[in-house]
Parts: structure tokens; sequence; C-alpha cells
């Protein structure tokens, strides 16, 4: 091809990616219309014992045709003249193709197996860029993973299978209470591996911090698309985990990752590392609220955090700046602001339990509504401090900032809760034990560390998380080849 | 000598051997090999090669190209190549470049380089992490000394095992190692890390406020490198035998030289048909209706071509910071950032002055300034803070899905909602110069100081007369989610936009005391009528924006025409440029606003040539954006002051510019950014590739290359044409040893249209023996091959 065509070639669209974008934006739509058309009273298709349609998988479609067309329109342009764009949109397209595969899918060897090509798609994008070395290693050890996260998928549907008899996902689950407790067990610790692997939970994290050799909308289509994979996956077993009675061992998982990666984000000094640590602390809320018996909250957590995601990736090249060093905040917090923080804080905690129908009895939901309420407070508490803002500008904001916050959550949960009431056991509240409020407290102690910033002070806890926090050496500099 | 000395002196030289990386907020293209010019090129590249592991010439592949699309002549190549007694073809001598490069990358020691990179990146962060590197403050070695017996990375070390200080732990290190093997084992391991390193010296040869506060230095570097090798093990003397293929590397190296010749007699064969042309038109009768002047950067001749024929104006080139070595800083912003090139200093300081009267627009800029602060500040605690973040993105989840729909869809309604805050505070503010470091409301400059640097701007251009309205344009470019937005600035004012600059020559340019002094010191007569007006030249758009805020009302209606004018010239240049023919300032905004945009515009690539002279020189040809373009006027200069002044300045500077592209385009991964696909930023300053390793140090790919394979930017030295009196050029150069050098070693060209003898063409070449004949002889070859060809077909 000439130059001239080359140019000429940089300021439009190729028909390929025209083509998969409008394909794309049409399976959203199309998705989203059945949603919205069905909405309240979704029905259930079954195409034979093989795949099923309901609320929560038609959801899903639009979740992630969404997420796969915003990032084809943004590599169409992004990877003009990477000589590998074509493989990379099709790679995209056949992905999204997985997940909605594995969300309708109720025969547990299509399960198996639409979750293993979502694997290895997502490998290959990690290291597109075939004669680059340390990208290949950051494939080869991410796929490591995945297939790992597979085997103990297939090992938990394989134990299901030979004690109940069945192949289809929805009569194992209605068949488990004559399966032995210790199969049970077994099968949902399986299925939590696989789903922490996933979610790239410690001891799992590497892969996701390794995986930065990925171009950068392959990055937005991991985080918006990959690795909330754990939350669905329970999400659809959720039967298994109550009969099993391991929902405490995922709220105590996820618990402490969230306050470890929350930690590590703090340190990072590259942009991308950073946002992995936030995704993996995020995806750790998630399976928290997993472990709450939330499973709803849990699917509208990965939904929202995609979008958060995925426009931060996107939008990772604005983090050139030229500035000045500063002194870390330091905690001022007068008597009369304790007093208004806290009552902001007990208010937000009650206008989310009144829109969301959480947390209202003395069951796990208190503990969501624990969350939202500290981060009322803290909202209140910055609005106070901000000496930038006028009297009648705090008195506006906060307010505007809060309702529109928990409004907006409050209107997309309820209608992600419709969408899912259909599946068994997705949200139903546990009795708050000890464990809870064991970790309501620790919370409230990282909470107050963090504030204070004493953790400033502790060198070797600096080297611990910065160690563990590390993308696998080989994939940094091994051939030198970039 | 002691010991101490003789490490230091190692190190001074050791470190000559890499490049400055400078922060991506303010880019300047410097040479990577600026410290290896006291070779010749030749020399110099193979040495590095040895040190860096870096490519030395263009690829086979990038030759290839160049040759099938007839850059190279093959009749200038096949001759250079008969001198040196090679007599195959040139395809042959192609399949020869082509088999050797196929050899797979070498395994190297890369554990070293992997803890290293993570402890600068944490040490050099500048404000991306909340939780900084403990004890920072006490310089590299001492705060990683404090955190290593934690680091498992390296065996369990204890408090004894680590020296005080950087200089004992390097004298430890060393002890089994003779005094002469020092700049060797430096060199190597410095060079292992050359963008990491770079940035070091760049932080010590500028001092910033973070060098301030946190100290680091290259004995430190090496201290802590050579200690943690000691500890794994690893012999000190790494490898530095490449066997770099002579045969192939003087093979190449006549390739390049085929290929600039080739470019050099085009140009020049255009030059002399333009001066042929250029006599027989009429002299100019009456004034313009405006003039121009834009910076020297190569964008600038497309937009000068276009503004020309938009109507009745003339242009000048002149560097991008309109002569005023000053720092700037923004209207109610603590930073203040260089404004001029980074080889000179700068003795001012540009502010800007909202006026005595408050105004409404000065106080809604202030708040507004001030709420975008302290949303800023709230996002990034409710994001930091646990477990705010998990509450974060539940409640503003929903928004950020919005964003990506207005960024997908809507990118320009995006960028207004945005910006909507956004005032441009030139419309009240007007820029006032003052000394750097003093109160800037106590300390405004000597009148003398203000005439000279307006002076010096008419005499360098060699000014004739004033059109009513004078124009001084500097440029910027707008890009959306861009690391490598300032590469595209103006390289004059070391890599910001020019626009104060050329906003405060304008206010010189009218002070009526200013004016006095000329008329009456100097002799350069203003007229009344004429109003000087600053610019900006939006290089991503090739929009104008004029900052009229304060022109008369007698002036506003021929603003108005000229204003028309610039938005038909934005037509033809962004269709001549983007090569289509309709929309073409549509897609041109589009580029500056995707976030997608990788290519958003070319910068200075394709750069060749820097000509000095009258614009009649070239006003009849299209350079194609490949040429600096200086205005002289070698008679308005008896005294040669002016041309040593822009020899000395702006021909040093387009050589960093030209050097660095070549060099990034080359060797891509080493001198340049490599790939904008997989970058992440690290510490608000520079770019790394996927996981981390060392900082990038150059231009992306993306800023070089039509696609991965396709070649945009012409790797070649720069070629610099001088119009004047060939006595005066020698004069220059004898008396600027720099410049010599530069010459005499091959890192650029230099061609003199002698003013005294007829404006023959004469080439420079080592020792001041000027050629005037060869340019010739090869452009009668060239013209009996294109008429052979005409027969042949
Ligand atoms: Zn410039």
């Amino acid at each position: 091809m000439s130059t001239t065509k080359h140019l000429e070639s940089l300021n439009k669209k190729s028909a390929l990616s025209q083509f998969l974008i409008s394909f794309t934006w049409l399976i959203f739509l199309g998705s989203t219309a059945v949603t919205i058309f069905n909405f309240s009273n979704f029905p259930t298709w079954n195409l034979g014992s093989y795949f099923q349609i309901n609320g929560f998988s038609m959801l899903l479609w639009s979740v992630v045709s969404f997420f796969s067309a915003i990032v084809q329109m943004y590599a169409s342009n992004y990877m003009k003249g990477f000589k590998r764009k074509q493989s990379f949109l099709l790679y995209c397209i056949v992905f999204s193709f997985a997940v909605m595969g594995f969300v309708i899918s109720v025969h547990v060897v299509l399960m198996v197996l639409f979750w293993l090509f979502m694997g290895l798609i997502m490998a290959k994008l990690i290291g597109i860029d075939s004669e680059w070395k340390e990208a290949q290693h950051a494939s080869k050890f991410a796929r490591l993973n995945y297939l790992g996260g597979v085997f103990f998928f297939a090992l938990s549907v394989a134990l299901l299978v030979c004690s109940t008899g069945s192949f289809n996902k929805n009569e194992i689950l209605a068949s488990l209470e004559g399966v032995p407790q210790w199969i049970t067990i077994v099968a949902a610790l399986c299925l939590i591996v696989s789903a922490i692997i996933q979610s790239a939970i410690f001891p799992f994290h590497r892969w996701l911090l390794s995986a930065m050799t990925s171009p950068t909308p392959a990055s937005a289509l991991m985080h918006a698309g990959f690795v909330n994979g754990s939350g669905i996956l329970l999400a659809l077993f959720a039967p298994l985990l109550f009969s099993a009675n391991l929902l405490l061992l995922i709220f105590i998982i996820g618990g402490l990752t969230a306050i470890i990666a929350q930690f590590s984000k703090l340190m990072q000094v590259n942009v991308k590392q950073k946002l992995a640590c936030s995704t993996i602390a995020q995806m750790s809320f998630m399976v928290m609220q997993c472990g709450l018996g939330f499973f709803t909250a849990a699917v509208t957590h990965l939904i929202l955090h995609g979008f958060y995601k995925a426009f931060l990736f996107l939008s990772a090249g604005e983090e050139i700046k030229n500035s000045l060093p500063t002194k870390p905040d330091i905690m001022v917090i007068k008597p009369l602001q304790t007093i208004i923080v806290a009552i902001s804080a007990v208010l937000g905690g009650l206008i989310f339990g009144y829109v969301t129908g959480k947390g209202v009895g003395l069951d796990s939901g208190l503990f969501l509504t624990f969350i939202v309420a500290i981060t009322v407070g803290q909202v209140v508490y910055n609005v106070l401090n901000q000496g930038a803002l006028g009297a009648t500008q705090k008195l506006l904001i906060t307010p505007l900032l809060i309702i529109a916050g928990i409004g907006v959550y409050a209107l997309i949960y309820n209608g992600v809760t419709v969408l899912m009431q259909d599946m068994p056991m997705v949200n139903v509240p546990i009795t708050l034990t000890a464990i809870h409020v064991v970790f309501g407290i620790v919370f409230l102690i990282a909470f107050y560390i963090m504030l204070s910033g004493v953790y400033r002070k502790v060198p070797w806890l600096y080297v611990k998380l910065m160690n563990i926090s590390q993308p696998v050496s080989k994939s940094i500099v091994y051939f030198k080849s970039k | 000598m002691t010991k101490q000395e003789q490490i230091s002196i190692s190190i001074e030289a050791a470190s000559q051997r890499i490049g400055t990386t400078w922060p991506l907020y303010s880019f300047v293209t410097s040479n990577p090999l600026s410290g290896y010019e006291k070779l010749p090129f030749e020399d110099a590249v193979q040495e590095a090669a040895r040190f860096l592991k870096s490519n030395a010439y263009p690829s086979a592949a990038i030759f290839k190209q160049a040759f099938d699309n007839n850059d190279i002549d093959c009749t200038v190549l096949e001759a250079m190549l008969k001198a040196h007694k090679l007599s195959q073809t040139a395809e042959a001598y192609l399949n020869i470049m082509q088999k050797e490069e196929l050899t797979t990358p070498k395994k190297v020691t890369s554990n070293l380089d992997v803890i290293m990179a993570k402890w600068l990146a944490a040490f050099m962060d500048e404000g991306l992490a909340e939780w900084q590197m403990p004890n920072k403050e006490k310089g590299f070695y001492q705060s990683w000394k404090a955190l290593a017996i934690y680091d498992k990375d390296f065996g369990n070390l204890k408090v004894e095992d680590l020296p005080k200080t950087s200089f004992e732990a390097l004298e430890l290190v060393l002890s089994k190692q003779e005094v002469y093997n020092y700049n060797i084992i430096f060199s190597t391991h410095i060079g292992a890390l050359p963008g990491w390193t770079g940035y070091i010296k760049h932080r010590i040869a500028t001092n910033s406020i973070w060098q301030q506060q946190f100290p680091i230095t290259i004995e430190d570097y090496l201290a802590v490198r050579l200690t943690i090798a000691y500890h794994l093990g690893i012999p000190l003397e790494m490898d530095t035998t490449v066997s770099p293929n002579v045969n192939i590397s003087q093979l190449k190296h006549i390739w390049l030289k085929a290929w600039e010749a080739t470019f050099q007699n085009k140009l020049v064969s255009d030059l002399k048909q333009d001066q042929i042309t250029g006599v027989t038109k009429v002299e100019k009768s009456q004034l313009p209706e405006a003039q121009l002047v834009f910076c020297i950067d190569t964008r600038s001749e497309l937009i000068r071509r276009h503004v020309e024929a938009a109507g009745f104006y003339e242009t000048y080139g002149y560097a991008g910071f309109f002569g005023i070595a000053a720092d700037y800083q923004h209207y109610q912003e603590d930073i203040s950032i260089k404004s001029c090139p980074p080889i000179v200093g700068s003795p001012y300081k540009i502010t800007e002055n909202p006026g005595e009267v408050l105004t409404q627009k000065v106080t809604d800029f202030k708040a507004d300034k001030k709420i975008g602060k302290a949303k800023k500040h709230i996002l990034t605690r409710l994001k930091n803070m646990l477990p705010s973040s998990f509450g974060f993105v539940e409640g503003a989840g929903a928004f950020y899905g919005l964003s990506l729909v207005a960024q997908s869809f809507a990118s320009s309604s995006y960028f207004k909602i945005k910006n909507r805050n956004k005032h441009n505070y030139e419309s009240f503010c007007e820029p006032i110069i003052s000394y750097n470091g003093g109160d800037k409301n106590e300390q405004d400059i000597t009148l003398n100081e203000k005439v000279g640097i307006v002076k010096s701007g008419f005499d360098l251009m060699g000014w004739d007369s004033f059109a009513p309205l004078v124009i001084f344009a500097g440029h910027g470019s707008h890009t959306a989610n861009n690391p490598f937005g300032s590469s595209l600035d103006c390289g004059a004012c070391a890599a910001s936009p020019g626009r104060h600059n050329a906003r405060l020559l304008a206010t010189l340019a009218n002070d009526k005391a200013v004016r006095d002094v000329l008329k009456t010191t100097y002799q350069i007569h203003i007229p009344e009528d004429t109003v000087f007006v600053g610019a900006e030249h939006n290089t991503t758009t090739d929009e104008i924006i004029i900052f009229d805020a304060h022109v008369p009302a007698s002036h506003v209606p021929r603003l108005a025409v000229l204003k028309e004018n610039l938005k038909k010239a934005q037509e033809t240049a962004t269709s001549e440029r983007l090569k289509v023919a309709s929309g073409s300032v549509e897609l041109a905004i589009k580029k500056s606003q995707n976030w997608g945009e990788t290519r958003p515009e070319w910068g200075l690539a394709k750069n060749a040539a820097f000509i000095v002279g009258a614009r009649s020189l070239t006003s009849r040809m299209n350079l194609d954006g490949r040429c600096f373009l200086h205005s002289y006027n070698w008679k308005k200069d008896p005294k040669g002051a002016a041309l040593a002044g822009i020899m000395g300045g702006p021909m040093v500077v387009t050589q960093w510019i030209n050097n660095h592209y070549y060099f990034s385009t080359i060797d891509n991964n080493k001198f340049g950014g490599g790939t904008k696909i997989t970058h992440n930023i690290t510490g608000q300053f520079g770019v790394v590739q996927g996981n981390g390793g060392d900082l990038k140090m150059g231009l992306p790919l993306q800023s070089l290359k039509a696609s991965d394979t396709e070649m945009y930017h012409q790797p070649l030295r720069l070629t610099t044409i001088i119009n004047a009196p060939l006595e005066r050029v020698e004069t220059i150069l004898k008396s600027n040893k720099h410049l010599q050098m530069l010459l005499d070693n091959e890192w650029m060209y230099l061609k003199v249209i002698d003013s005294t003898d007829s404006n023959i063409f004469k080439t420079y070449s080592k020792g001041f023996n000027w050629l005037s004949e060869t340019t010739t002889v090869l452009k009668q070859k060239i013209d009996k091959v294109e008429s052979l060809e005409m027969v042949a077909h």
C-alpha cells in the first residue's frame, strides 16, 4: 500500500470495524429492548436443555455488548496502523459472544467451555503483540491462571453432575438437598477458587497486575467485562453456596483482599497498576456482597464498576501533569463538624435502607448500609472542609450529591433485583454474626488508619505491599525487546 | 587523586553516554546522543550501540520504502557505492541488509533492571501515588537503604550490610576493581536503563522542585544498583561486546547519505528554479494588508503558504519564543513553566495582569478555578479512601456510563460540557514581564531591555516596513487524552504553547515608550496606525485564534477581514494536510477531540531542512512541511550579529529536533517511546511500556510512522541553507566551536547561497572546504536520468 493510501486510511474507519461496531450496537439495542419490554415480569425461555434466556441473561447481554461496542469504537481509532488491529476487533467480538454464551447456558459442559473461551481470548488479548516477549510471558501467565480457574470450575460441576446425575444447572441446584454435605462443600470450594481467580483476588491477583501488556482498550474490556466474572458465577450458583454454608468464607476472603488492595492502590506509581489495584479492591467488595447474600447487589456493583473502570482506562492518557510536591492532608475535624458528619451518615444510611430495602432489619444488609453511611460521612466531611466553597454552596452541593448518588444507585439496584427475581437465592440476607461485627470494626479501623495517615510511618508495610503488587518479573523486563 | 575523585570523574564521563529524558509535560525533542557529538556521526552511533544496545541506522525495510518511492535516487546511490568499491546493484545490497537484521533479541540480565526500575519509579514519582516512598526527602540512596532491609528480592540484608553513604557503598563494591575499569562499569550500568538515568540527569540539570525536595544523583543510582548486583551475585562487568557488522554499517551509512543527497539535490534545484522566477517578479509597490509572524516550526510552512494565498499578506518566520527568554506563569496557577529554548536561561518571567478594575470575568474565573480544585480534591479523597471508594463507585458509576456514551458519540459536546467553565483569561488579562525570581509587582524591567527585545525581533527577521496590522502567532497543539501532547507544542518554548510570548511581544511593540526609543535611537519607524496583536496557531486544527481584546476600534474591520481569510486558509491548509477534499476542518477538529485518537497531528515529522533567508526565496515552493523557515535579510545585518544569533540559537535547536526524530525513528523502542497503545503513565511525568521497565525517552511510534511498518518521517540529518555572504557565515562558524563540531562530524549539513558570489550554492565540508560544483553535477545527472526515463516511457 502506498503511503498516501495509508494516510487516507488514517482518516476513516475500516469496513470491518464499521460492520462489527454496528453489529455490536444492534445486539445491545436488541437485548436492551427485550429487557425493557419484559421488564416487570420477564419470562424464561428455554432452548432445549442447553440454553435459557431470562431477565438476568438479557441484562448481561446488554451490559457486555455495551462495553464491547464502546471499546471497539475506541479501538477502531486507537489501533490504527497496528498490525493486528483486525484480530483485535475480532477477538473483542468473539469474547463478547463467549460471555453472552456463558450467561445463557444451563448445560454445565457448555458453561465450562464458554468459561474456558473467555479466558483463552483474554490471554490472547494480553499477548496480542506477538513479537513482544514480555507480553508473551504476561499472556502465558494469565492463561495459566485462567486454566486453573477452568479446572476448578470443571471439577466443581463434575462433582455435582456425578452426585445429582444431571447436566442441567437448574436441575442440579434444585436437587442439592440429596447431595452429601461434603460433596457440596468441596464443589462450592472449587467454585469459589475458580471465581476468585477470575476476579484476581488475593492470592491470584498477579495475573491482573501483569496484564498491562494488552492495549488500553483491551484493558478496558478486561476490567469492565472479564474480571467481574466471579460475581456472575457466584450469583448463578448461589444455592450451592448457601447449602454448603460457605458465605462467611466468601465474605472474609473479599473483605481481607478489599483492604489489602485498597492500601496497595495508594502506593502505585503507574496509572494502569493503580487502576488494577482499585479493580481488585472493588471486585473484593463485590465478592463480599455475595458473601452477605446480596448477589443482586454484587451484580449491580459489577455493572457500575464496569462503567467506572472502562472510562478510567480509556482516558488513562490524561494523567500527565506538571505538579508541585504536596504534603499529605491532615485530618482536622471540629466538634460541630463531627455532629454534622455523624447525623448525615445516619441519614444517608436511612435513605439508602429505605430506597433499596436493604439493612432495614437486623441482618447482613446492615453491613452494606454501614458502608454507605461511612461514604456519606466522607462526602460531607470533605465538602465541609473545602475552604473554596461558600456556605450556601456546601448546603446545596452536599444533599444534591448524596441524593443523586443514592437515588441513581437505588434505581439501578432495584431494576437489577426485579430482573433477577426468578433466580433462586440471589437476594437473601443472612443473619448477622459476630464475624460481621468484627469485620465492621476492622473496616472502621482501616478507615481510621487511612484517614489519619499513620500507615505512612510503617516502612516495612510499604515494602510488603509494594512487592505483592508487582507484576511478574519476566513480564516487565526479560528480553528488552520493547 | 582520591578514590572519591576518581569515582566522580568516572561517573561524570559515563553519564555522557546517555541522553537526557524530558518529562512529558514539557517534552523537549533533544538529541539522545548529544554526549557523542564530539565524535563523527559514523563512530558515534557505533559507540552508542555498544552501550545502549541500540540501532545506528534505519532498517532495511525503511531503506526499501525510500528506494521504492524514489526518495533515494538510484544513480546517486550507485555512484556512491562505486566510490566505495561496492559494485553490486542496489537491490542486492538491500537483500544483504535485510538478512543481517534477522537476529532474535538477546536475553539480558534483567532481574537487576526489574528491581531498579521498581525503586526508581517509586522514588521519582511526581504525585501519582498518594502514599509516597518513605524518607524520600533524605535522597535516593538513604531512602532505599532504609527500605532495603525489608525487601526480600535479594536476600536478607541487615542494616550493618549497607554502607552509610552512596560513596562508601560504591567504594565497597568496587574494592576488587581496578580504577581503569570504573568508566566501563559505570557506563554499562547507566546505559542499562537509559530512560531512567536520563531523567535523573534532567532533574539534576534543571534542579526542579522535585529534585530540591527529593534529591537523586547518578552516584546514588549506581550505589543502589551495584549494591543490589553485589548481593545478587551478578558480576559488575556486563557484556559490551556487540559484534556490529562493519560492512553492514558502512553500507547503511552510504544508503543514508545517498538518501540525504537525493533530498538535497531536489531542494537545491527547486530553490534555484524559484530564484529564477523570483527575479522576474514585480517589485512590491504597496504594503500588505497585514503581516503575520509564525514560528520557524515546520508546520508553519504549510499555514504560511495558505495564509499568503488567502489574501494580500506577508509572512515571516521567527523562533516561536519571540526572543523573550522567560518563564511563564499561568493566571491563578502556582507553577511557572519554561517558555524559551532550554539552551537559553530565563532571566525574565511573564505573568498575567487582570488590570486594576476587577471585572465580573476575573471573579468568575477565580471562583471556577477554586471550585475545580475543590472538586478534584473531593473526588480523589472519595476514590482513595476505604470504604468510601466502594460507595463512590456505586453512586457515581452511572454517571461514568453516561460519560462513556458522550465521549463515544458526541466528543465535541462532551468537550464543550467538560470545558464549559473554562474562560480564556486572555480576554481580560494582559501579559507583563518582570525579572525572574523577583517581586513581579515592583520589578518592571527597564525600558531599554523592552526595546532590546522588540528590536532584536525586527533585526533578526530583517524587517522592512510595517503594515497596519502585525500578528505575532505562537503555536500550540490541542489534543485529547494524549500523554505526548506537549511534544506537539512549540519546541522554541521548551514544549509549551507560544501564545503568551507572542502576546507579550505584541504588548511591548504597542508600547508608546518603546516605539519612541526605537524611533529616536535606532531609526526604526513604526507608523502610528500599526497595531501588533498576539495570536495562536492551533497546529492540530490549523485555526488561528487572535487575542484581540485590546485592539482599537479603528482596526476592527481590518481584523474582521483577516479573520475571514484565516478561516479560508484553515480550510485549504487542513485539506492539504489531511488529504481530504471536503470536510477537512471538521475532520481536524474531530481528531483533536477524539479520546481514542493516537495521531491527532504529525508534529514536526518529515523535517529535513532549515532555510535561513527571505521569504521570496521560497514563496513559490511547496516545501511539504519539511522545512524550518527563518526570515533573514543579510543586507540589513552588516555586522552579522543577527545571523550569529540565528546560527547559535535556532540552528542548534533545529538540529536537536532533527536528531531526535532521526533516532526515535531508527530505533523507536530504544530512543523513542514505542507504540502508544500499550503505554502506561508513570509518576505523572513519563510513560513505560506495559508492566514497567525502563522509562521511555522519546517520541512514540504514532508520531513517526503511518503504521507499524509504513514510514512517515524520513530519518535524514538536517540540511541548513543560509542566504548570506559566505565570508560572514565562515566567520561565525569559526567563532562557534560547537557548530563547527556538529558540521565537521556530520550531525548536520550546511549549504550557503553565497550572496557575494551571484547566489551560488556552496556546501560545507570538513575544515571549511566549500564545494560548489558537486550539486550542479549531480543535478545534471538527475536531469539526464529523468529524460532517459521519459524516453523509456
Ligand atoms: Zn515553535
